[in-house]
């Protein structure tokens, strides 16, 4: 041992003992923290990628908006007030220091400030997402516990054949059909409108969650159904047999729990994917959202709309990808987080 | 598979191992058995080895002394395990409860994996204390810090509440030993409990093992293909090989006169480091593959001094060829014992 | 992410010695998909290729009677238009194919020579800065991001392209990079250097080779969900515009008349499903049998 370093007191324990091997594990608390200062990186390079977004790419948002014959006062008036009247790295941290005061600028065609309109359609966004993600391992989790524990032979192969599928499944399509019948032929779900309130937006959200169930639920219940598999595999089910561990407990701590990682770290990174689905769907299901307001804002061209947007799904994909790893390591010690 | 002369009775024997045979059931007729005939004893406070490579069947016989056989779809199909007027052959999973972990402990064979990763070790500890009885928060930790206490884990407090992935593999290995021995249980069954580790932590694992045994008078069941290892810390051995033990009796007795020639192998096969030189030897061929044993002896084909009559009728079943020393081989005679 | 997983093997204590029936003749694991995927993917462009050859009607040619059912003069029946939907549908095969492999294969390339400049670039600060715009970009859902660009460039599926070429790239770079980085410490590298092989040479003798595979795998996944964005951009009416045959531009024409006529919605969307489950089978084949090979 040469220069003293302070140690914590595990690793003082371990080095007493006389058999530590090589450098200590990071700690829970410090995998998340060192994660989470990741995504804040990620979320930066989102800011600037959804900033870069209208002003680098080939085309003009003005002309786009305008039309190339407009008088050239009426261009310069909508320059300024996009704020491209002024060099990029200015307009940079205007657009970077208003966002921190909330400020993402206004909608070309109301003038209703972008917070403002996040604030009533984000929420039908977000509660489209919980819904898919309860929903979806609500389903998913006693069904690939069933099919791991009865043993059916055959199995995998249906399952792979039903995930192939269930991948290429255009969801508009899905929605359409799944629409039709609930909504028109069986007339259990609403086939528009919206309430913000909580138990009640439930009836407007179950069908379209449902829709992306259809995708999310043979994947992930196929991913779960393997790890349980191999958890089964594992010693320390042994052990919990030998120290007489039963029923709930022993299905939590000893099957589920040790195997739920890699569904929990694959959901949150399909749930972004999702997130895209989602500007279909609530289009499709007509659900004031953000999405379909993003659409909305492409066909009249409102710029500072788009760009408010895109940022808000940004972020939203990188906090989701962040849950999805700080559960699964709070789940499961061994998960190590890059 | 006879059993008449029948092994290790002796007024110590805590278990008796009788014809056991264990396999797996794939179809309705179509049985794949993995052990048959293991005959032995495990007596009182004693370290018994169960020795042989890996598909001779030591693995399954160990599962069958803590009843875990049906969670890797196997089972027995015939043959008896006697421990203390209970036969743990035809218990069912309730009979099983009060016996496994209470009174036969079990230390898993990896350090890696045999610890449940999700939970601390205090809460591992617990389970093994409580045993779904209801105790006091205070009064199991103040156990499961004696327990840890017990196999040499310095500051119990802060390891109590680690989970095992912060642990060292010696560490891990030493709190499930504290786990398997919570209910000072009869019995230890160590199925290679050293895999994967230094070889200073296998000695270090070894000692508290028989540290343990003498101090709370248990019998350890020591599972290894190991053999310079059995010799060290065993009293007595069984010798295993494609499902069969061919050779029971004292360390000593089988180190000096071995009676079986795959004992004989196995002994030559030992790595000698301390002769410079010497030539590696193998044991040659293959274990015969499970399903697939041949008639007779099923050393035979890899025997040095087979003869006309051992690749021919039943398995040989172990006879005493001399006092408390067993051997299933029909020619001890040219090995230099004495047969009868 | 890594579990540990060791400590396993010892199942049966006769690791591999249990006989598996007719193992040497087995097919290899994931044949059955790959041929039921590719024998499903030939059938399509066949009909592709046929059916507007051999159509007597042309796709913007009404025959003045919408919504007729399937019958057996109009198989798919006829959309609002009165058009012949069994001409259009298979007549945006070779249409929607094809842009969605424009749109893989754009990305694919720039992705890779991307990836690689990272792997083998000196910059420090160009590596810094290039690698947080390909996270910053991989953060958005690509079809958020694709309706965007879309935004500024006008809707059609020239745009589409554009708009996956400056997106979808980032996905493929990031790939490359990873991998070409795993190859540059591969042993056989350090050997050609050592050998006094050209730069360029090891270059596009080891490296490109090797990281181009592991980047068409992903491709080939890729060309599924380009598919369905493809189709869903034109659903939202910002891809292919009327008259074009493509199939969510159908499945959107038919959308307001679904009640009445379902016949212009759901053929577009089988044809649709059966070019994404024809390669998701022969995606999920290969990798099967890639993985049988290594086992």
């Amino acid at each position: 041992m040469t220069a003293p370093t302070p140690t914590t007191d595990a690793e003082s324990a371990l080095k007493e003992s006389g058999h530590g091997d090589g450098p200590r594990p990071q700690s829970t608390g410090e995998k998340i923290l060192r994660r989470t200062g990741r995504a804040i990186i990620v979320a930066f390079w989102v800011m600037v990628v959804a900033f870069m977004l209208i002003r680098l790419s080939p085309g003009d948002p003005v002309t786009a908006a305008l039309g190339g014959d407009a008088a050239p006062e009426t261009v310069e008036a909508l320059r300024k007030t996009l704020g491209l009247d002024v060099d990029p790295l200015t307009q940079f941290w205007q657009y970077f220091t208003g966002l921190f005061q909330g400020d993402l600028g206004a909608s070309l065609i109301s003038g209703i400030p972008v917070t403002e309109m996040l604030r009533t359609n984000l929420p039908v966004t977000l509660w489209l997402i919980l819904t898919t993600v309860v929903m979806t391992l609500v389903i998913s989790i006693p069904l690939a516990m069933f099919i791991a524990l009865a043993r059916i032979p055959g199995l995998p192969y249906v399952f792979r054949t039903l995930t192939a599928i269930g991948l290429a499944l255009p969801s508009f399509l899905v929605a359409l059909i799944l629409l039709y019948q609930f909504g028109l032929v069986w007339g259990i779900a609403p086939i528009f409108g919206y309430d913000p309130t909580f138990p009640a937006n439930m009836q407007y959200l179950w069908l379209p969650a449902l829709v992306n169930c259809v995708v999310l639920v043979p994947v992930l219940s196929r991913v779960l159904y393997s790890s349980i598999l191999d958890t089964l595999d594992e010693e320390f089910v042994e052990t919990g047999v030998i120290r007489g561990v039963r029923s709930f407990r022993f299905f939590w701590f000893y099957v589920l729990r040790p195997s739920l990682a890699p569904t929990v770290v694959l959901l949150s990174y399909m749930m972004g994917v999702m997130v895209g689905s989602t500007v279909i769907l609530e289009i499709i299901f007509a659900l004031p959202g953000i999405g379909r307001e993003l659409v909305t804002a492409v066909t009249m061209r409102d710029y500072p709309v788009v760009q408010g947007i895109i940022l808000v799904f940004g972020i939203l994909v990188v906090f989701l990808s962040l849950l999805g790893d700080i559960v699964a390591s709070i789940l499961d010690p061994r998960v190590k987080l890059t | 598979m006879s059993a008449n002369p029948v092994p290790g009775v002796s007024p110590d024997s805590l278990v008796e191992i009788r014809d056991l045979v264990i396999g797996i059931q794939r179809t309705r007729k179509d049985r794949l058995i993995i052990v048959d005939s293991a005959n032995f004893d495990i007596r009182r406070a004693e370290t018994l080895g169960l020795v042989g490579e890996s598909g001779s069947g030591k693995t399954m016989v160990c599962r069958s002394l803590i009843g875990t056989l049906k969670r890797r779809s196997a089972s027995i199909f015939a043959g008896s395990i006697i421990f203390d007027g209970l036969d743990l052959a035809n218990l069912d999973e309730r009979q099983w409860r009060p016996v496994r972990g209470n009174r036969i402990g079990y230390v898993p064979q990896s350090a890696l994996t045999g610890p449940n990763p999700v939970m601390t070790v205090g809460k591992q500890l617990g389970e093994a204390v409580r045993r779904n009885r209801k105790r006091k928060d205070k009064d199991v930790r103040k156990r499961g810090m004696e327990l840890l206490d017990l196999v040499h884990i310095r500051r119990p407090e802060v390891v109590y509440d680690q989970y095992p992935f912060q642990l060292s593999g010696g560490m891990r290995q030493r709190v499930m030993i504290a786990a398997a021995i919570a209910q000072d249980p009869d019995i230890v069954v160590a199925d290679e409990p050293t895999t994967g580790l230094d070889v200073t932590v296998q000695a270090e694992i070894m000692k508290l093992l028989q540290e343990i045994r003498s101090e709370f008078n248990m019998s350890v069941v020591l599972v290894s293909h190991d053999l310079a290892l059995i010799d060290e810390v065993c009293d007595r051995l069984v010798v295993m090989h494609a499902g069969t033990c061919v050779e029971v009796g004292t360390v000593p007795d089988v180190a000096s006169t071995p009676l079986h020639p795959y004992t004989i192998a196995l002994n030559r096969s030992r790595i000698d480091i301390a002769t410079p030189g010497a030539p590696l030897v193998t044991i040659k061929g293959n274990p015969p593959a499970v399903g697939e044993w041949p008639p007779g002896c099923r050393f035979a084909e890899r025997c040095d001094l087979v003869q006309e009559d051992c690749a021919v009728g039943r398995n040989p079943a172990l006879v005493e060829v001399r006092p408390a020393h067993w051997s299933a081989c029909l020619h001890t005679e040219l090995l230099g014992g004495s047969h009868g | 992410m890594t579990l540990v997983g060791a400590g396993t093997a010892d199942w049966f204590d006769v690791e591999g010695t249990v006989p598996t029936p007719k193992k040497a003749r087995r097919l290899k694991d994931g044949t059955v998909g790959l041929v039921v995927g590719l024998v499903m993917l030939i059938l399509l462009l066949i009909m592709g290729l046929l059916v507007p050859l051999l159509s007597p009607y042309t796709i913007e040619q009404s025959i003045d009677m919408p919504f007729l059912p399937p019958s057996s003069t109009f198989w798919f029946g006829t959309d609002g238009l009165g058009r012949d939907v069994f001409l259009r549908v298979f007549d945006a095969v070779y249409l929607d194919l094809g842009v969605a492999l424009l749109g893989v294969m754009i990305p694919f390339a720039i992705g890779t020579i991307v990836g690689i400049g990272l792997a083998v670039g000196r910059s420090k600060v160009l590596n810094a800065i290039v690698g947080s715009i390909i996270d910053g970009i991989n953060a958005f859902p690509l079809l958020v991001l694709a309706i965007a660009l879309i935004a500024l460039l006008g809707p059609g599926l020239q745009s589409v392209v554009i708009a996956l070429s400056l997106t979808n790239w980032a996905r493929y770079a990031r790939l490359a990079r990873t991998r070409a980085m795993v190859v540059k410490q591969q042993g056989y590298i350090e050997a050609a250097q050592t050998l006094g092989y050209s730069k360029p040479r090891i270059l596009f003798k080891h490296l490109v080779p090797n990281v181009s595979s592991e980047t068409t795998a992903y491709a080939l996944s890729d060309l599924i969900l380009v598919i369905l964005l493809i189709a869903g951009l034109s659903f939202l009416g910002l891809g292919a515009q009327p008259p074009t045959a493509e199939w969510g531009a159908m499945i959107s024409d038919g959308r307001p008349t679904f009640q009445i006529a379902w016949w212009p919605v759901i053929f577009p969307g089988l044809a649709l499903c059966w070019a994404g489950v024809s390669l998701s089978f022969i995606a999920e084949g290969l990798t099967r049998r890639e993985r049988d090979v290594k086992s």
